[in-house]
């Protein structure tokens, strides 16, 4: 008697399921609608997975009334934004959005969003972007287990294609453009960098300036180049702390301040003279003249469930925070006053790698 | 005349029942068969066996076998792409498969890339659901595939080739031998596959690029029987192949994926009365080599290399009941450019007991303990029972705890391996009820599974990517298998679909697993008539999650295929095929950015002599 109750169970549950994987139940996705103007604001660079072709850009108005998800599909429905979105420049009205894993760069309009064109050929590994007179300047890996192949290709705004490209040594990968010379801060792709290669855009004369090890932010205020270095891992077998080093622009001289040997700090901003830089889950704030670190954090992040930082912005007084979560999931964009109170929050694409004001 | 052989081939799609079998039966199966345990104790499980001629009539990888003939649900980066599956809701690693008994899982990263393995050498593959560790070692917690060869001693001669061509200038090259006598069984298999796989996705005008392969791979089994009592076989396997990695969409690839791997199995069997002793001596190795830049010589690599002494004492009591005992020691070596070399050791011993109490009544237990210098491992069970109280209708009950080690990656990655990681574990339960005819079965399978220890890769606070024995999952899951057969004049029917429910659930975030699809459904048809016949298949996948919190979907897919067959000769030795894949053109993806083919053709031919 009981057998025949649990058959006629385990039946009348399989033909339950069946019925519900039918038809109205799959869930159509939600017709949505540019909002046609994405000035005012910030595009935030979601990267996706590497090896998987999820990246994607959200917005958020400078007054955070406005936002909105997936905005380069949106506007582009037959475009794919591609693998591993990992640094966005802005040059006249345009965008330009280095896709790493998809070796492209996309371009699109900056206000609209719209698609105009894609440079594929003449990149292996793209990294970061800075612009110097009509021309686009991008760092590039080469193949990360070669040490030799890495170069900054140079492109030509006008015919979007890359034109020449300059060899340099291995793992560039932040590029600003000061005082005629571009900047390249070597954290070293698959080994450890310690130098930042000056380079004249002229005749591609490289002078290499040695700072930390592992450079991950470049940054210039008042003629100095502050380069953030977050030191090797501990993993490495041979840690070292991070370092802030200070480059006077006018004679390349250096200056530093070091960190605990287990200080591994990234991230670093600098907004009305004042600095920020983050490790872990923490935010710190000094002033660009200060010479000793701040001992306590600004605030920390950790309220939030934010497991490291992993993207960073302080711009019109408030201080963004990109959080990957598990790495998996779509990402949360923290928005914070810069007294370190939460405004607001924002869940946007996978993996929030950087944001770009407009 | 042909239709009854036709028929015998229907009765072959059919999992093998038969709770009592025949004495001679038994020792034929002694001895020729290399997977013993299968067998014998997995009574209280469902246990799936695909034949030659099912293998034949699908493409020759194994994922192609299997996702359309089980319920497994396949991550295929791309056709011929790597490969891996959620068996049951479990992620890849925890999915044993099985060749000829011994674990050939990769001890680098845990699991089988299910598009590395040929079908086309293997007498039979076997899909066990549920936990298998007390017998099968570490993975097997949502199933075991079982790839099985065959060494009968009975005087034959007799050899096959196999041919198949398809689109997008895909080849397939196959060659079975055997020369056997009263004393020597013999085999030898060849298989290469090769294609350019640049498949348009459908309805795009964008292709697939990067994504040509080929492999070769060679089985070599023999078997020696000095007399009654005393047999020796050996089984070896050897498989090359080099895949360029195809890129995901709106990507470009350059990258490439040599792996080399070789199987050897002595074995040794004695018969006495009440008593079997087999000892196995075997030998595994993997190697693998990845070009980031196919143009250049340089690339990464990572080997292991496995030995395994294993020894089991079989003991008949009062012709009713069986019980093993099997002690085993195995060794792997693993090293690698990004790995840290070590070894790892390992003890186990097992008891397995079947008892036959009554013609509608068995029960089965086993248990088995490891020990490692590395880590605890759980103490392993697996308890069954099947109970027939109708000549029509059985039951089947079975309860089980069971493992998956840390891999060499987990442990050794140089900067990320955790060396404190414990083995996953499982506590499972399923109950299932068969009904049959002669021509008709249906089989109805509940089970549910709470893995803990689950290791997952995520970066620690210092933004260093590390495993660690975070998470929890809770499993639960119906599976319906419904199979006829029916021949009649000259017609023949054989029909089988399979629909399976799965929820995995990680316990501390309520969401569900990625790419563990709720619903998949399978259906195969068949219908013959005298020389010709037509086979068809549908495949259903319904949506799968890409992300862990559960915002970002595939979305659901069905797959139709059919093709047609004709035997020539007196015996229908020859035959020749032309299938169709993927009728309607249905673009689909079963991996994030990863389309697969749309509508392909195959034209085959299958020479017996």
């Amino acid at each position: 008697m009981k057998f025949i109750k649990i058959t006629a169970f385990t039946l009348f549950t399989a033909l339950f399921f069946t019925s519900c994987s039918n038809d109205d139940e799959m869930v159509t996705p939600q017709l949505q609608i540019p909002l046609g103007n994405y000035a005012s604001g910030v595009l935030i660079l979601n990267q996706g997975n590497f090896g998987t072709p999820n990246s994607t850009m959200s917005y958020v108005s400078d007054d955070l009334a406005k936002f909105q998800d997936n905005i380069f599909g949106i506007v582009n429905p037959d475009e794919t934004l591609g693998d591993t979105g990992q640094d966005l420049g802005f040059y006249g009205d345009k965008a330009y959005i280095v896709v790493n894993n998809s070796n492209k760069i996309e371009i699109v309009n900056r206000y609209t969003m719209k698609h105009i064109t894609s440079i594929t050929v003449g990149l292996s590994n793209p990294r970061y972007i800075a612009f110097y007179k009509g021309k686009g300047y991008v760092t590039n890996w080469g193949d990360g287990g070669s040490d030799t192949d890495d170069f900054v290709a140079v492109i030509n705004l006008t015919s979007n294609t890359v034109t020449s490209s300059i060899p340099v040594a291995e793992g560039p990968e932040r590029i600003v453009v000061e005082n005629d010379k571009l900047y390249v801060a070597h954290k070293g792709g698959y080994n450890f960098g310690n130098t930042v290669s000056m380079i004249n855009p002229v005749n591609n004369a490289i002078t290499p300036i040695t700072v930390g090890d592992v450079p991950n932010s470049l940054v210039e205020n008042n003629g100095t180049l502050y380069v953030m270095c977050e030191g090797k891992p501990s993993w490495s077998g041979s840690e070292t702390g991070g370092k802030l080093v200070k480059i006077n622009l006018s004679n390349n001289s250096t200056s530093s301040i070091a960190f605990a040997t287990t200080s591994h700090p990234s991230n670093l901003v600098i907004d009305n003279d004042l600095m920020y830089y983050t490790e872990g889950s923490n935010i710190y704030k000094m002033n660009v003249t200060a010479t000793s670190l701040p001992i306590d954090e600004l605030f920390s992040t950790t309220a939030q469930g934010v497991y490291g930082v992993y993207s960073f912005a302080v711009k019109n007084s408030k201080i963004f925070v990109g959080d990957a979560v598990d790495y998996s999931s779509n990402g949360k964009v923290y928005i914070y006053s810069l007294s370190g109170v939460l405004k607001k929050d924002y869940t946007v694409g996978v993996i929030p790698a950087g944001f770009y004001f407009n | 005349m042909s239709l009854k052989k036709l028929v015998v081939i229907f009765l072959l799609f059919c999992c093998q029942y038969a709770l009592a079998q025949d004495t001679i039966a038994i020792k034929l199966q002694e001895v020729s068969v290399s997977d013993l345990l299968l067998k014998k104790h997995s009574e209280s499980q469902s246990v799936l066996k695909l034949s030659d001629s099912v293998t034949k009539n699908n493409k020759p990888s194994l994922t192609n076998l299997l996702n359309y003939n089980s319920l497994i649900y396949f991550k295929e980066n791309g056709l011929g792409m790597v490969s891996s599956v959620s068996f049951r809701g479990t992620t890849a690693q925890q999915t044993a498969v099985i060749w000829n008994g011994i674990n050939i899982n990769s001890q680098l990263n845990g699991q089988t890339d299910f598009n590395t393995i040929s079908t086309r050498n293997l007498n039979s593959i076997s899909v066990r659901s549920g936990g298998g560790s007390a017998i099968y070692g570490s993975s097997a917690i949502g199933g075991s595939v079982h790839l099985n060869n065959d060494l009968i001693f009975k005087k034959a001669i007799s050899g096959e080739v196999l041919v198949d061509y398809g689109s997008f200038n895909t080849l397939g090259t196959h060659f079975n031998g055997k020369i056997s006598s009263d004393k020597i069984a013999s085999q030898i298999g060849f298989s290469r596959n090769s294609s350019d796989n640049d498949y348009t996705f459908p309805r795009t005008n964008k292709k697939n690029e990067n994504g040509q392969y080929y492999n070769n791979s060679l089985n070599v089994n023999f078997g020696y029987k000095f007399n009654e009592k005393h047999f020796v076989k050996f089984y070896n396997q050897s498989y090359n192949g080099e895949r360029h990695f195809s890129a995901a969409l709106g990507s470009v690839s350059k990258s490439k994926y040599q792996n080399f791997d070789t199987r050897n199995l002595l074995e040794w069997k004695a018969f006495f009365n009440a008593f079997t002793s087999t000892l196995r001596f075997a030998h595994l190795g993997e190697e693998y080599k990845y070009f980031e830049n196919a143009g250049k010589d340089a690339f990464s690599f990572g080997k292991s290399v496995t030995a395994i002494v294993k020894y089991n004492a079989e003991f008949h009591l009062f012709s009713k009941m069986t019980i093993n005992g099997i002690v085993d020691y195995t060794q792997t070596k693993g090293s690698g450019s990004d790995l840290i070399s070590d070894v790892r050791k390992i003890g186990s011993a097992s008891i397995l007991v079947k008892h036959n109490v009554t013609h509608w009544f068995l029960y089965e237990l086993s248990s088995r303990k490891e020990t490692t210098n590395q880590y605890q491992s759980p103490l392993l069970f697996s308890m069954g029972t099947v109970f027939k109280p109708l000549s029509f209708y059985r039951i089947k009950l079975n309860g089980s705890r069971n493992f998956r080690i840390p891999s060499f990656n987990d442990l050794y990655w140089e900067g990320s391996g955790n060396k404190d990681l414990k083995p996953e574990s499982s506590y499972q339960a399923e109950l299932g009820h068969e009904f049959f005819t002669k021509n008709v079965s249906l089989q109805l399978t509940g089970f549910g599974m709470k893995i803990s220890d689950m290791i997952q890769w995520k970066p620690n606070l210092s933004g260093i990517w590390t495993p660690e024995n975070v998470n929890q999952v809770k499993t639960y899951g119906l599976e319906v298998v419904l199979k006829g057969n029916k021949a009649f004049g000259n017609h023949g029917f054989d029909f089988s679909s399979s629909y399976g429910f799965t929820k995995s659930i990680n316990e501390l975030t309520g969401k569900e697993l990625i790419y563990v699809p709720n619903h998949k459904w399978v259906t195969n048809f068949l219908y013959a008539y005298r020389r010709f016949s037509i086979n068809a298949q549908v495949l259903y996948n319904g949506q799968v999650f890409t992300s862990s919190d559960n915002e970002n979907i595939l979305t659901d897919y069905m797959v139709f295929n059919s093709g047609i067959r004709y035997g020539f000769g007196k015996k229908q030795n020859y035959k020749v095929g032309f299938q169709t894949a993927n009728i309607t053109n249905e673009n689909y993806q079963n991996v994030l950015g990863r389309p697969m083919p749309g509508r392909n053709y195959t034209f085959n031919i299958n020479l017996n002599f």
